[in-house]
């Protein structure tokens, strides 16, 4: 399996690291016992040897010596593997011909009270290194070339910022979106903190900047069916509904109005009721023309509304596949808002129990003087907040931006109607940041704040034609108040979309909360463990909208560093199969967590399993199942760990 | 005037424009991530730090919430991966003097290399100068836990890891001279002004802590067991100073420790109205630790609202109270010496009735909130950049992008624009990125 164990020429490096490591490890001695171990060469020591000098008696040691293989004692390889690494190649030698032993923060930080000892540790890591190199083989990064083009997954806000960051950078984008419009949950809402302006606002504005770009395809009323291949190259499978409209019709009022189906209307939460012809739901939504919903047709579909639209109209439109070959994926399906049961504080029990969206739906409608809601006036109300959030069970999590749109809605209620009473029954108030100027302006503005105990959260009962809100304040002594209101708002929170189908075809991984999880909650919060797929805004988990901005944006750096290099070079500690060995017991394709094993004929040796090295994370679970030891990790053979276990147990 | 201060103000001016695609302002891991963002799709990219070594505030913390992962061990591999990528050149212990807007896509930079009065290119970092050094001051990086010496290096993580000297505070003894291996010490080093020519630029100039002096009712200063969050970090770190948390007055272990939130947050009184962002979680993560590390210990957290936001955060909240953390609702108004060194706090106990009550405490660390760090608007000579009432830099009027500021072309991230954690901080570093990126890719299409 390795190079040519007999040809094998070492030189091993011990680091004092300023006296980190040799204060406590005797150097002298690790270097006169390592002198002898099998195939050394060379073997010294030295203060720094990731300074300038250290780095350069290596390069000439390899070629006045004519080393192949090099070791260093020192740091953690996190600080300096690279560093030597890099500093081999520069000599000829093959960066994969090293090893990079670790004596300080293993060795000398750890077991600074025994020097005897610690130089004993410090010998047998050398030994285990010298043990790898010898069985080493030179290896080749694996080179990718990417496809310079990226799939976006959602056409709300976040979506939008993505792809237009990446047709800014010449990348390709394919947006689909599901809805038979772009603009997601941001479009339908009113007046938004910070900027003041109505959320479909900003989404117009984002949908022109993307229509500005050639390199762009939009594709509505659009679901992913197939995702095939690796980072830099998938190829993609869409299905794009019929639309049914082919263009605008001028008489599509009087086509509405021959209608008499209706169903709830999805841009307003459910407080309109809308016809199964959908008009562009906001001045500048894209497309820019309107579309047959034929599920809400029912099962008669008479299309006896559409004669005054029947040119604009191609009832024969089907079904179409489109096949896209894309570097990337940024999933950006975005969130539900959290639904509250049947009699969840009154809600679908009494009519005045809305949710914050229905409510946002109604006060973006509603002009100066009167709040009205199903015709009659609204005098006061109350928000009950962390409906369906900070849950003890289930939905334990915080959905981070109600309390600020809440206070805000109190404000903009404040502004638009100043004799309504507001009471907020809250448990924290988490306006974060520069959202505190809010919270600030909303108790000086007479709404009143109730803190209601976790353990404890307010009832909601009708009385006298209205509805009663009684509930514990923290802030007054924990007295039980009782609140007739005209008007309950639940303040419920966000929650996973139900992605079901996608996920089947993704496989993004899931977190605790039903998010999408990212690898590393802070230093890689839009990446996934798969490579290639990304995933930006709310989906990842909850945010309001500059954040969920943020996200995309971020979502398209990632996403433009696999694309944007054209070639992406990959480690090569990677799975591979000896087909002579592999009897095709398949537990390794069922073990690999991702996906990266299947079956391929092989040349005069039939069906065998085979490793995709562009997927292949090199995790070694497939090496562990395998009945016939016929999958190993390129860089970290059978061979190598065996030979290091009896090199580290060796006695000193 | 310090002798530093006065040999800035005479540079040397180096000769010749070197260019980049992208200036970075800010080494913290706002700017460190924005920098690797960039340099993976291609751009060279000018990170400029005006502290002796990049990583910023983070690396400095002890463990880093909602996941307790050790702060210098997921930030250190950052700072190694800024100084090693090719495309990458940071320069420490450097400022940004002016920026000039050319035209779009076209910056002209000048940079103040400060003396180190240590040849960076020889020097090992051994730290046989410091150790031969007489002069010990407070050390800035554990906010004066413990002392450094005048030359020395200023952190065991530091990148780059050299040595310095710190002038204003040297004897001239030359032992550090003397001790030096490879004669890296240079008393006639000068400050240099260098020039270059950018494409775009990134804001990332972070945070500073409260200067909680402010708030006198909490006697930070004048009591020696009321310390600051930012000192517990350090006491609680993997770098700390001793190997233990220990109360500054006698070095005893605290057994009642409290935490107090908001100190210098939501307060017109000291001038800041705004939300931290951030102590309600650093607070609860420190006495997560503190019940690791002093498993006897009653920790006590007085506060407004517990803004545990973030993905993770309320669960992390939640596991504190079940750990046995004590969480009173009540602002604390007033911190007074008790006996022995301990502290006494009034606070009003909103959850009981509202009384004004009165607790003691062997330790008090105060939750400090953070400003912008003031300074970057001057550095733009002929634009202007837009700044809000509390001095973090203002998004233009459309909203539809965190990332940009009101100077085509400049982009900003992290603390510079508001409050904000981590997690938040490494998203918008890659937002600053991607728009600086496409800003670029365009402007340079035309």
């Amino acid at each position: 399996m390795s190079g040519n164990e007999k040809d094998i020429r070492i030189g091993v490096y011990v680091c004092w690291c300023g006296g980190n490591i040799s204060d406590v490890v005797d150097v002298e001695k690790v270097v006169s016992v390592i002198k002898n171990e099998e195939g050394v060469v060379v073997a010294r020591h030295f203060m720094f040897m990731c300074s300038e000098a250290g780095q350069k008696m290596i390069e000439n040691d390899i070629k006045m010596r004519n080393l192949n293989a090099v070791v260093v004692a020192s740091c953690s390889p996190k600080l300096h593997e690279l560093t030597f690494r890099n500093t081999v190649l520069r000599a000829g030698i093959n960066p994969y011909m090293y090893y990079h032993a670790n004596i300080r923060e293993q060795v000398s930080w750890a077991h600074s009270d025994s020097k005897e000892e610690a130089t004993k540790k410090a010998i047998r890591h050398i030994r285990m290194a010298t043990a790898y190199v010898r069985h080493a083989e030179p290896l080749e990064k694996i080179k990718v070339e990417a496809t310079p083009a990226v799939l976006v997954i959602g056409g709300g806000v976040t979506g939008l910022r993505a792809a237009i960051d990446l047709a800014r950078s010449g990348v390709n984008v394919y947006l689909v979106e599901k809805e038979p419009f772009l603009g997601g949950h941001v479009a339908r809402l009113g007046e938004t903190y910070p900027s003041g302006r109505p959320g479909w606002e900003l989404v117009s504005r984002l949908i022109d900047e993307l229509l500005k770009h050639d390199n762009v395809a939009i594709y509505t009323q659009a679901t992913v069916e197939k995702v095939e291949g690796y980072i830099g190259n998938f190829d993609v499978t869409i299905k794009v509904s019929p639309r049914y409209f082919v263009k605008n019709c001028e008489r599509i009022e009087e086509a509405i109005s021959r209608c008499e189906k209706r169903v709830p209307d999805e841009w307003s939460y459910g407080i309109k009721t809308r016809t199964p012809i959908l008009l562009p739901p906001y001045p500048g939504a894209y497309p820019r023309i309107p579309a047959l919903d034929m599920k809400a047709c029912g099962e008669d579909k008479c299309m006896g509304c559409l004669e005054p639209c029947k040119d604009a109209v191609d009832l024969t439109m089907q079904e179409q596949v489109i096949k896209l070959k894309v570097g990337a994926v940024i999933t950006a399906t975005g969130f539900n808002p959290y639904e509250p049961s049947e009699g969840e504080f009154g809600y679908a029990q009494y009519p005045y129990v809305i949710t914050l969206p229905q409510f946002n739906s109604i006060l973006k409608e509603s002009g100066n003087g009167k709040l009205v809601v199903n015709g009659r006036e609204v005098k006061s109300l109350a928000f009950i907040y962390c409906v369906g959030s900070r849950q003890r069970e289930g939905r334990t999590y915080c959905s981070r931006y109600c309390c600020n749109a809440t206070v805000y809605a109190a404000l903009l209620v404040a502004k638009k109607f100043p004799r309504v009473k507001q009471y907020h029954f809250y448990r924290d108030i988490r306006t974060y940041g520069k959202n505190e100027v809010m919270y600030e302006q909303a108790s000086r503005s007479g709404v009143i704040f109730v803190k209601y105990p976790e353990e404890e959260p307010p009832k909601v009962t009708a009385e006298n034609g209205g509805l009663l809100v009684r509930s514990k304040d923290l802030l007054t002594e924990a007295l039980t108040i009782d609140v007739p209101v005209d008007l309950v708002v639940l303040v419920t929170g966000m929650v996973p979309r139900n992605n079901k189908d996608l996920n089947e075809i993704l496989k993004l991984p899931i977190g605790n909360d039903g998010f999408y999880q990212e690898v590393h909650p802070k230093l890689r919060p839009v990446e996934t463990t798969l490579s290639g797929f990304l995933i930006a805004g709310t989906a990842q988990g909850p945010k309001d909208t500059l954040e969920s901005l943020s996200s995309g944006s971020a979502a398209a750096a990632k996403a433009g560093g696999i694309v944007l290099k054209r070639i992406i070079e990959l480690e090569p500690f990677r799975a591979f199969v000896d087909p002579g060995r592999c009897e095709l017991s398949k537990q390794c394709i069922a073990e690999c967590p991702y996906m990266a094993i299947s079956v391929k004929n092989y040349e005069g040796k039939g069906e065998k399993a085979w490793v995709n090295p562009a997927i292949c994370k090199g995790c070694g679970a497939c090496v562990a199942v395998c009945p016939n030891n016929a999958i190993q990790i390129k860089g970290l053979t059978n061979e190598q760990v065996v030979d290091m276990i009896k090199s580290a147990a060796r006695e000193v | 005037m310090g002798i530093l201060s006065q040999m800035l103000e005479h540079p040397i001016e180096q000769e010749g424009i070197e260019e980049f695609d992208v200036l970075v302002i800010g080494g913290g891991i706002a700017g460190m991530e924005a920098s690797l963002d960039l340099a993976e799709m291609g751009f060279k990219v000018l990170l400029v730090e005006r502290d002796p070594s990049i990583g910023g505030k983070m690396f400095l913390l002890s463990k880093v919430f909602p996941t307790l992962d050790c702060a210098s061990c997921i930030s250190t591999p950052k700072m190694a991966a800024v100084a090693h990528h090719p495309n990458i050149k940071a320069m420490t212990y450097s400022e940004v003097k002016s920026v000039e807007k050319k035209g779009e896509g076209e910056f002209l930079v000048e940079v103040l290399k400060k003396p180190r009065f240590v040849m960076e290119d020889l020097c090992t970092g051994c730290a046989l100068c410091e150790n031969a050094c007489p002069v010990i001051v407070p050390k800035e990086y554990d906010f004066s836990l413990r002392g450094r010496k005048a030359a020395y290096i200023p952190f065991d993580t530091a990148v780059p890891k050299v040595a310095m000297i710190d002038i204003d505070h040297c004897i001239f003894c030359g032992q550090c001279e003397l001790a030096c291996p490879v004669g890296a010490i240079n008393f006639l080093q000068k400050s240099i002004l260098q020039k270059f020519k950018v494409g775009a630029v990134i804001i990332a100039t972070g945070y500073q802590l409260f200067p909680i002096t402010k708030k006198k009712e909490y006697m930070y200063g004048k009591l020696a067991n009321v310390i600051t969050a930012m000192q517990m970090d350090r006491l609680l770190s993997p770098t700390r100073p001793y190997n233990a948390v220990l109360r500054p007055s006698d070095g005893r272990e605290p057994m009642n420790i409290a935490f107090v939130l908001c100190s210098g947050s939501r307060d017109r009184t000291v001038g800041n109205p705004l939300c931290s962002q951030i102590c309600c979680m650093y607070s609860i993560k420190q006495a997560q630790l503190l019940m690791g590390a002093l498993p006897l210990a009653d920790i006590t957290i007085y506060y407004m609202d517990i803004r545990a936001f973030g993905k993770g955060f309320e669960e992390f909240y939640q596991q504190a109270k079940d750990m046995g953390v004590m969480f009173i609702k009540g602002r604390v108004a007033k911190i007074e010496p008790g006996e022995d060194g301990n502290i006494v706090v009034y606070y009003e106990d909103i959850e009981n009735g509202g009384r004004l009550s009165r607790a003691e405490h062997d330790l008090v660390v105060l939750s400090v909130g953070i400003l912008p760090n003031p300074g970057v608007a001057k550095v733009f000579k002929n634009t202007r950049l837009e700044i809000d009432e509390y001095g973090y830099i203002k998004l233009p009027g459309n909203y539809t992008s965190t990332a940009e500021t009101s100077i085509p072309g400049v982009f900003a991230a992290g603390c510079a624009i508001g409050p904000k954690d981590i997690p938040d901080t490494v998203v918008e570093a890659a937002a600053a990125a991607s728009q600086a990126a496409a800003y670029l890719s365009e402007v340079r299409k035309k």
